[in-house]
């Protein structure tokens, strides 16, 4: 009991100890407009990794700061930031209090996906668009990919997202987008496919979606692009976070496509704690959803954990651990039994069944050398693990561990000139009954690889940037040759006055098959797929020019042109021999993209009413068989019209993909009207109210998809979803 | 701001056409014409059908267990009843047929009153249009209906027998 007391003395003296050696800033933050508290506002000190949010009442807190003068910076999406010199004694506490001024159009909004450390937007010489926290919320966005629907220049076929017409259709297999959970890759090791679902949306602070291969610092996957999902950081104190929703199908239009005589639900609940104490933040997610689905044997059971837990070791060195996992189960809803039976599965999938569970741990440590020196060293373990069963027979199974490492550094040689290098490198082993080498029998495929880029910005004057980068890659999967490429980027930015930027760039990209692409044979149901060991990396070289301008506070208008040259695209084909059909990846040996895309929000009446459009035109071709590359729609157009009334939101959005030239012929083999499909033309209607007049810190939503339940496909076979009536709540404790 | 609003409404009218819709409801199955040549007599003639089968070639078992039991054979216009006789030809509709893949059919004449392999002969079959030499083959898919699958049947020039 004494050595107890003694511990918890020489605790408490070395609590006081420090509280003297070192002082604190606190503040509250305001709406500069409505006077009211703002809550989850970032506060930040400049080269530091001290750091916190508001809470509810806008206040803040940091804590144990050496003595000094320091840059705080605060932000919050929908203001304009502020930058305050504030001066730090010992024993003592500093305050500052913060107005934030409304930002009708966010001018200011910074990334960090592009060159790994923030920038303006303005400042970029790539597309990127960005997603925020309170979108996802108000589309009760229930996975990632949900999110992204309305992102112009962004489609999904079903589950695999193409960006500008960089990808067709393999059922998620050897995404041409890189998938970044907070800058780190998020790619399955077997099939190089996204897990949409194991990332918790309600922590995500935003989504950076950056268009095509123009930066040195992603590598192979990046070749259409780059999704990157920032979280979360933990407030001061603590906080428990949830979200329920509740959502019921319609009827189909049509009697033929009722399947069901009970009403089918999609329902969740998302539950987080987290919090900050002293040196140590941690967050703790769980989740469990159940989407019954609107199809027969299409159920989908998810829990999700995550995890998420950061310790600042001093002002400048933080290390921090986040992990997640996800366990599924659903049902094999592969393609329709026919079109007047669409919402029923092929006879052969009634009954089967797929489990997966997917998780990984990443460890990163960062540190500042000096306010112009920072790197960060990660290190990531990715599991996945599957089967597929029917009628309680196995039919395959797969394991995949992927390990991978990186460490980059940032410097600013100067005011003109920040300076970006790092490495990268990954290791994965698949054991699979679909993977086995050919001529080695039961050898578990691998794949191995490395990276090492440098990419220098310069400014010229307060209007002109220039970004140089250089990026090698070398992977090796068995059985195959090794790929080395050496690709340059290059970008341009220049601002003709604070209204109006022009950008351009160039960059070459690289991408070498995945293990699944190369190795995949099994047979589902009645197709079978082949190996393709003669398989060749693809390569591209991307240009784009673009440009933004501001309207006053009434309008922001982004447009680009962009064409991309392919060579040995990798894609999915069905072919025919004397024993039948067969699935295959082969290389398409020359294609091009051609494109432009256009943004315009427009603001009315102080933000009260807006408008956001988006149009992309994409023409993607076979350079050698002159036709469109299969699963490329070439045109997507999105409208959106919203209000907001004090605490009241509502918006409607519409969007529209039309069909897709040309898709596989040969799925005719397999799919009983395959080639029943028609342009997408989907409207969705959404309303919020904050409740917190009521005194209840939470949300309430009303969400319609598909409001006029039109029936269409986004892949052969597989009816989309129907009209569905979502209800959500989202608070803090 | 009112152009913007129009073209809202344009999209929410181009969305309105609903989309994809089941297709009209067709029994699956075949249809064509038959035609006959050289009617043998009366007292060597008690039943003639239309029969298409998944399997192929027959024997005496595959072809019981493909009538009353895998159910693989079908009869048109059904076991207790025959096509028309001394017709010079008659149009038909095998439907509704189990969804399949029909590797054999043809016309069959039941000679005799004695249940027994012996007492039947094939007198036409579907021939392959490529290769007039191998029975043609038909796909019945679900809520399709072929047409087209015309037989010839000659009784005094039989084809070869499948058993």
């Amino acid at each position: 009991m004494k050595k107890r007391l003694l511990i918890i003395c020489i605790a408490l003296n070395a609590a006081i100890c420090t509280a003297q050696i070192t002082g604190s800033i606190v503040g509250k933050v305001i709406d500069g407009e409505t006077k009211h508290p703002l809550s989850g506002a970032n506060v930040t000190i400049r080269g530091t990794f001290i750091g916190t949010a508001s809470n509810d009442d806008g206040e803040f807190r940091l804590l144990r700061i050496a003595p000094g003068t320091y840059t705080v910076v605060v932000s919050m999406l929908g203001y304009h930031r502020t930058v305050d010199e504030v001066k730090v004694n010992a024993g003592k506490e500093s305050r500052i209090d913060v107005t934030l001024k409304p930002a009708i159009i966010q001018t200011e909004q910074i990334v960090i996906t592009a060159s790994r450390r923030e920038q303006s937007l303005q400042e970029v010489p790539v597309s990127i668009s960005t997603v925020t926290a309170q979108t996802l919320v108000d589309r009760n966005s229930i996975t990632l990919d949900d999110a992204l629907r309305y992102v112009p220049g962004v489609n999904f076929t079903q589950d695999q997202v193409n960006i500008r017409g960089s990808s067709g259709y393999s059922r998620g297999v050897g995404s041409r987008v890189l998938l970044l959970l907070d800058g780190a890759p998020y790619l399955t090791g077997d099939t190089g496919e996204i897990s949409w679902e194991v990332i918790p949306v309600h922590q995500i602070e935003r989504i950076e979606v950056v268009k095509g291969a123009g930066s040195a610092l992603y590598g192979s996957s990046a070749l259409g692009g780059v999704i990157n999902v920032i979280t979360k950081e933990a407030t001061e104190g603590s906080e428990f976070r949830f979200r329920l929703f509740s959502g019921m199908y319609d009827n189909p239009r049509y009697p033929e496509w009722k399947w069901s005589s009970k009403k089918r639900f999609n329902s969740g609940i998302l539950g987080t704690y987290g919090g900050r104490s002293g040196p140590l933040s941690y967050i703790l997610s769980v989740g469990r959803t159940v989407d019954e689905s609107y199809r027969e044997n299409d159920t989908y059971h998810r829990w999700s954990f995550y995890s998420k837990t950061k310790y600042d070791l001093s002002t400048y060195r933080s290390i921090s651990l986040s992990a997640n996992y996800l366990t599924r189960t659903h049902g094999n809803f592969i393609w329709w039994k026919s079109r007047r039976e669409a919402t029923r599965p092929d006879d052969e999938q009634r009954n089967g069944e797929v489990t997966s569970n997917r998780g990984s741990v990443t460890a990163t440590y960062k540190e500042f050398l000096s306010d112009k020196l920072f790197y960060t060293v990660r290190v990531q373990y990715f599991g996945n693990f599957w089967r597929d069963d029917s009628l309680g027979r196995v039919n395959n199974v797969s394991a995949s561990h992927l390990f991978h490492g990186d460490a980059v550094a940032t410097y600013e040689l100067s005011s003109e000139n920040f300076l970006t290098a790092g490495g990268s490198a990954n290791y994965d082993i698949v054991h699979s009954n679909l993977f086995e080498v050919l001529g080695i029998k039961k050898a578990a495929p691998k794949g191995v690889g490395q990276a090492l880029y440098i990419q220098d910005e310069l400014r010229f004057g307060r209007a002109m940037r220039l970004t140089v980068g250089l990026r090698y890659d070398n992977q090796k999967v068995s059985a195959l040759v090794a790929g080395s490429e050496i690709n340059p980027k290059l970008g341009f930015t220049y601002s003709l006055d604070d209204a109006t930027t022009v950008r351009a760039s160039y960059g070459a990209g690289f991408r070498y098959p995945s293990i699944a692409e190369v190795f995949t044979e099994t047979s589902v149901g009645i197709a079978t797929i082949r190996p393709n060991l003669n398989i060749r990396s693809e390569r591209s070289q991307s240009y784009e020019v673009g440009g933004t301008h501001r309207f006053g506070e009434m309008a922001l208008l982004d447009a680009a042109l962009f064409h991309t040259e392919l060579e040995n695209l990798i894609e999915a084909g069905i072919y025919r021999d004397s024993t039948g059909y067969f699935v295959q990846f082969d290389n398409v040996v020359k294609a091009r993209i051609d494109g432009g895309e256009m943004g315009l929000k427009t603001y009315w009446f102080g933000g009260a009413i807006w408008t956001d459009l988006g149009y992309t035109y994409v023409w993607a071709r076979d350079l050698i068989r002159k036709i469109a590359l299969k699963f490329r729609p070439r045109h997507l157009l999105h409208v959106s019209v919203g209000a907001t009334e004090g605490l009241f939101r509502t918006a409607i959005d519409f969007r529209y993909i039309s069909r897709p030239e040309t898709i596989d012929e040969n799925l005719a083999g397999f799919v009983t009207h395959y080639d029943a499909r028609v342009p997408i033309k989907v409207v969705d209607l959404r309303a919020s109210y904050v409740l917190s007049d009521f005194g209840l810190p939470m949300q309430v939503g009303l969400n319609i998809r598909n409001l006029l339940n039109y029936h269409y496909v986004e892949v052969s076979g597989n009816l989309a979803p129907i009209r569905t009536f979502f209800l959500s709540i989202e608070g803090v404790l | 701001m009112k152009s913007l609003h129009f073209l809202f409404l344009v999209c929410l009218l181009l969305s309105c056409d609903g989309g994809l819709t089941p297709p009209p409801a067709f029994d699956p199955g075949f249809g064509g014409t038959i035609t006959f040549e050289s009617w043998p007599p009366s007292d060597s003639l008690v039943n003639v059908w239309l029969f298409a089968s998944q399997i192929y070639p027959l024997d005496s078992i595959k072809i019981f267990e493909g009538l009353f039991t895998t159910r693989k054979i079908f009869l048109y216009p059904g076991l207790t009843q025959s096509l028309p006789r001394y017709v010079d030809s008659v149009a038909y509709s095998f439907a509704p047929l189990e969804v399949g893949y029909y590797r054999y059919i043809g016309i069959i004449q039941q000679f005799n009153m004695q249940l027994s392999i012996r007492s039947f002969r094939v007198v036409g079959v579907y021939k392959n249009p490529a290769d007039t030499l191998l029975p043609g083959e038909v796909d019945v898919r679900d809520f399709s209906f072929m047409s087209g699958i015309n037989i010839k049947a000659n009784f005094r020039n039989l084809p070869p027998q499948p058993f």
